[in-house]
């Protein structure tokens, strides 16, 4: 991790003192902050996410600005104070917080936040400035997504107060281990040696393959990603990489959406997420269907894109521009990948994971049999 | 004339007995229109009566309720009207308020109020029928010594006014009328339809009445004028070929007899000359056809002739024919409206809306009482040849007009395709020989396309005026925003800094000073738009003066 919690109070002071010193010469200050965009991303396939590239965004104090400079300033405050103490929040508490803090501090009353949204949009500011993350500043999201599956997997996590918890997934039953977004206190170990990784990105489907015994007769870590991976999502899959170096695998639908927004972002992570992508991905994670020629081998059922469809039409339009401007994409290494996407513009077909249960409806191990038997014969991108 | 059914005989029914049996179309259709139409009809004779003989009106009005009506849930009123006009001639006092179709302004093609001689006789017949009394009549002209006193009613039978109670007195004025009415109906002040929106509608296009009126439930009220100059009354001129019909032009031709064609053409219309004909021949005119005499035209020749000066571009009528109420008398009645933070008022030059002379007036203003609901649609005032209109508003050319300009663009708030909303008033005046009414009770005027684009013309005009003084406004508060926003955020970021890196308070003033310093520069860039902004209304200002100036000179 490039910025720990000890800097940011030290960043914090120095981006204080620079503001104040402007101020004293009566100069006026500009902050800059990366420009998180497509435009400003780089793709280099030896580090496998994408970085962000120089171009920034101004921010000038002036009179419309000021209010929010200054109410940033409080909130970083109100942060600083956590990071101090250890206490965490989530953005809604801050929220709460800073009513509070402005109800017992009459001369505050001008920074009084209307809605939550407006001090979320604090704090991402602040994280901007600061080119840091929430979770730097002691503030979490929800935990969703990633519920882990193995008979294999041992977590050790290192609580703040210095004690040890030891978590035997082995021992969890039908139980998932379920990831935190701080992964950085997390130790991985195996009890025997552990063949792959598998992330579902359907929550159910991944439970159901656990449930007929998936995990049981496989030596293996199964994980459900629940849609777009959250930040506890993308940070448990790079651990898994980094410190268990097994091979890790994505099963999911084919479609424009699941490609771009759900797998690249697991891999290489996103435009928006630039600067915590280098932590934030698993460039290792590799795709394994459903491939388009999946369809054909097992006799699939896909189905043609509805105009009505809006996610996918957008995500099929995107997808025109990613082979275009996506650096991602446009990576000889990705040449697979992108395929697959010049493929979905050509056919306007989809097809889901769930799809693997035709193939023998009456055999409730089907869709497991056909991954493993990919995973044996390299059936992936 | 009707056929009675079942008989042979054709009866010859009065005039007075047809409107008696159908007062509503003529405004008595409700009990509360009754008393509004009454007062209408009495205050607009006055005021007519005024201006034709050139005198300042000064007209006192009185509304009060003196018991129970006869009808259902009515009571009864007594309106009265006094004017200092010229008085009426004693013999002419049956005729006036108890004879209909008698009037001097009849078929003049004048922008007078009246039109018809139905009014005030209609309002005698409404008493008569409710109250059993007539008109009470009170008059003087500058020849009597005594003034006149009596009551009128009207002899439906015989369409015939019939006088009672004469007697005659002294009364301390030169010259003057007050008519009294005692009638059935319900007074309704408030509202579109209520009197007082009747009262300052038309001390609005009168800014040279003054008016004194007592209300029920009101303290006595006075509105003093604000222009000394009487609108003057065109001179009848000849009509002009843009404004008739075919059938009108050969009729107007019968009143030449055995003229030349090119004479009647010259001496029977306005805006035709030499010129004029020549460009008719030009265009393709037979021109020996000119020379005939018109008693020989045939139906056919007059309809080319008619064709052919329709397709010519005359010089549009006089603007003589209409009377204006002039940009700088409204400017100054608008303000006797409420108090006002500014207005535009737009006068345009006469034209020609579907063959008729027509001259729109607008005044938008914004009232300084926001005790009206934001979302609240504007107010508006309507008039026709100075009347103000108060019934049936939605399909009225008026309001048609306003709803189809964009307010949105010089500032006001404005759903799609309605009225502008806020605390404004948006008075618009058409003034015509001969306007067109959708109904007959004259309430709304009819929405020609032609009548609709010259009224939104003017209503852009206005809106582009006052879009300039809501510019400054937004201007202003975007100033007094900006400093507001330097008080309160300075001392708190600077503050907030300050314990961040644990400065010392002497970084802190010299911090805070710099804040202010960088801030107040922004400030400054937008006091300098609001002078500008100030400088350009300032300048629209005096060249309003310079315009009056020009406009005054032509005159002389
Ligand atoms: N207050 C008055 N002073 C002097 N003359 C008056 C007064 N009131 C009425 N008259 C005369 O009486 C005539 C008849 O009035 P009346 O209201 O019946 O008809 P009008 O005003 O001509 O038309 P309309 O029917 O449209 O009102 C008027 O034309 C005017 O000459
Ligand atoms: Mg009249």
């Amino acid at each position: 991790m490039p910025s720990t919690d000890q800097n940011i109070p030290k960043l914090s002071k120095e981006l204080c003192s620079r503001l104040l010193s402007d101020l004293e010469r009566a100069k006026r200050p500009v902050l800059y902050a990366t420009k998180c965009s497509l435009d400003n991303s780089i793709y280099n396939h030896r580090n496998g996410y994408l970085t962000p590239g120089p171009k920034k965004v101004a921010t000038e104090l002036n009179v419309s600005s000021v209010k929010k400079m200054a109410r940033a300033i409080f909130m970083l405050e109100v942060l600083l104070r956590n990071i101090d103490t250890g206490a965490v929040n989530t953005k809604r508490e801050l929220y709460y917080i800073s009513k509070g803090e402005i109800k017992h501090n009459p001369s505050l009353r001008a920074l009084d936040f209307a809605d939550q949204n407006e001090s979320d949009d604090i704090i991402d500011f602040i994280c901007e400035m600061l080119e840091c993350y929430r979770e730097e500043l002691n503030c979490y999201a929800n935990d969703r997504g990633g519920q882990t599956y193995s008979q294999q997997l041992v977590v050790t996590e290192t609580l703040p107060d210095g004690d040890k918890a030891v978590v035997d997934l082995s021992k969890l039953g039908t139980t998932p281990f379920q990831p935190k977004n701080r992964p950085q206190n997390l130790k991985l170990s195996a009890r025997k040696k552990i063949d792959f990784c598998l992330i579902v990105e359907s929550e159910g489907t991944a439970n159901t393959l656990v449930a007929n015994g998936f995990t049981k007769r496989h030596a293996s870590i199964l994980l459900g990603a629940q849609g777009v991976p959250s930040n506890a999502v993308r940070g448990w899959c790079k651990l898994i990489q980094d410190q268990l170096s097994v091979p890790l695998y994505f099963f999911g639908d084919l479609d424009a959406y699941t490609m771009q927004n759900i797998f690249r972002t697991l891999k290489a992570g996103s435009a928006a997420s630039l600067i915590r992508n280098s932590d934030y991905s698993a460039p290792d994670v590799r795709f394994l269907g459903v491939l388009p020629e999946d369809i054909k081998k097992y006799d699939l059922n896909d189905y043609p894109v509805k105009e009505n469809d809006a996610q996918e039409v957008r995500a099929l339009k995107k997808a025109h521009d990613a082979l275009k401007n996506d650096p991602f994409f446009q990576d000889k290494k990705n040449k697979g990948l992108a395929q697959i996407l010049r493929w979905l513009l050509e056919n306007k077909r989809r097809c889901e994971q769930q799809a693997f249960f035709t193939v023998d409806p009456r055999d409730p191990t089907m869709p497991e049999k056909i991954i493993v038997d990919k995973i044996k014969r390299g059936n992936f991108v | 004339m009707a056929k009675q059914p079942g008989s042979n005989k054709i009866t010859t029914s009065s005039t007075a007995e047809y409107f008696s049996k159908n007062l509503q179309q003529v405004g008595f259709s409700s009990q509360t229109k009754a008393i509004l139409t009454t007062l209408k009809e009495a205050v607009d004779n006055a005021l007519d009566a005024c201006e034709e003989h050139g005198i300042l009106p000064e007209i006192s009005i009185l509304v009060e309720k003196v018991g129970q009506g006869s009808l259902k849930n009515s009571d009864q009123i007594r309106i009265r009207v006094e004017d200092n006009g010229p008085g009426i001639d004693p013999e002419d006092v049956p005729k006036v308020f108890g004879e209909y179709l008698a009037s001097s302004k009849f078929g003049r093609g004048r922008c007078s109020r009246g039109q018809q001689g139905i009014g005030i006789s209609a309002a005698t017949t409404w008493a008569q029928l409710t109250s059993a009394i007539g008109a009470r009549v009170t008059t003087k002209t500058k020849s009597m010594r005594k003034a006149l006193s009596c009551l009128v009613e009207v002899d439906i039978k015989h369409n015939r006014g019939v006088l009672k109670d004469r007697a005659m007195f002294d009364w301390d004025r030169a010259h003057g009328t007050a008519v009294e009415f005692v009638v059935d109906g319900r007074v309704q002040l408030n509202g579109e339809a209520g009197l007082l929106n009747y009262l300052s509608g038309t001390t609005l296009v009168n800014p040279h009445l003054t008016l004194t009126y007592k209300l029920p439930d009101f303290e006595p009220h006075r509105v003093d004028r604000v222009s000394t100059s009487i609108p003057e009354i065109p001179e009848a001129t000849e009509p002009h070929p843009h404004t008739m019909k075919l059938g009108e032009f050969i009729a107007h031709s019968h009143l030449f007899g055995r003229v030349k064609v090119n004479a009647w053409l010259k001496k029977g219309f306005s805006r035709v000359n030499e010129g004029t004909l020549k460009d008719l021949s030009q265009g393709g005119f037979p021109a020996s056809l000119l020379e005939k005499s018109v008693d020989s035209l045939g139906d056919t020749q007059f309809k080319n002739l008619f064709v052919a000066l329709q397709n010519l571009k005359l010089m549009a009528p006089s603007t003589k024919s209409v009377i204006s109420i002039g940009e700088e008398g409204f400017a100054k009645s608008i303000k006797r409206l409420g108090a006002i933070d500014f207005f535009a008022v737009v006068s345009r030059k006469p034209t020609i809306c579907d063959f008729k002379p027509v001259q729109i007036e607008v005044a938008v203003a914004r009232l300084e009482d926001r005790s009206v609901e934001a979302e609240s649609a504007a107010q508006v005032l309507r008039f026709a040849n100075r009347v103000p209109l108060q019934f049936d508003k939605s399909s009225c050319a008026i309001v048609h007009a306003i709803e189809s300009v964009n307010w949105r663009s010089y500032g006001i708030v404005q759903p799609k395709n309605a009225l502008p909303q806020g605390p404004y008033i948006v008075a618009v005046s058409v003034v015509s020989p001969f306007i067109k009414f959708k109904n007959a009770s004259k309430e709304t005027i009819d929405a020609s396309d032609e009548l609709v684009e010259e009224i939104r013309r003017a209503l852009i005009q206005a809106g582009q005026k006052l879009s300039k003084h809501i510019r400054r406004e937004v201007k202003a508060n975007e100033l007094e925003e900006k400093i507001r926003h330097i008080e309160q955020f300075c001392p708190i970021l600077v503050d907030g800094l300050c314990r961040i890196t644990e400065a010392s308070a002497a970084r802190r003033k010299k911090a805070e000073d710099g804040l202010v310093k960088i801030l107040g520069r922004d400030a400054h860039v937008t006091k300098t738009e609001l002078d500008e902004a100030h400088a350009v209304l300032e300048a629209q200002k005096s060249s309003i003066l310079a315009d009056e100036i020009i406009a005054e000179e032509v005159r002389d």
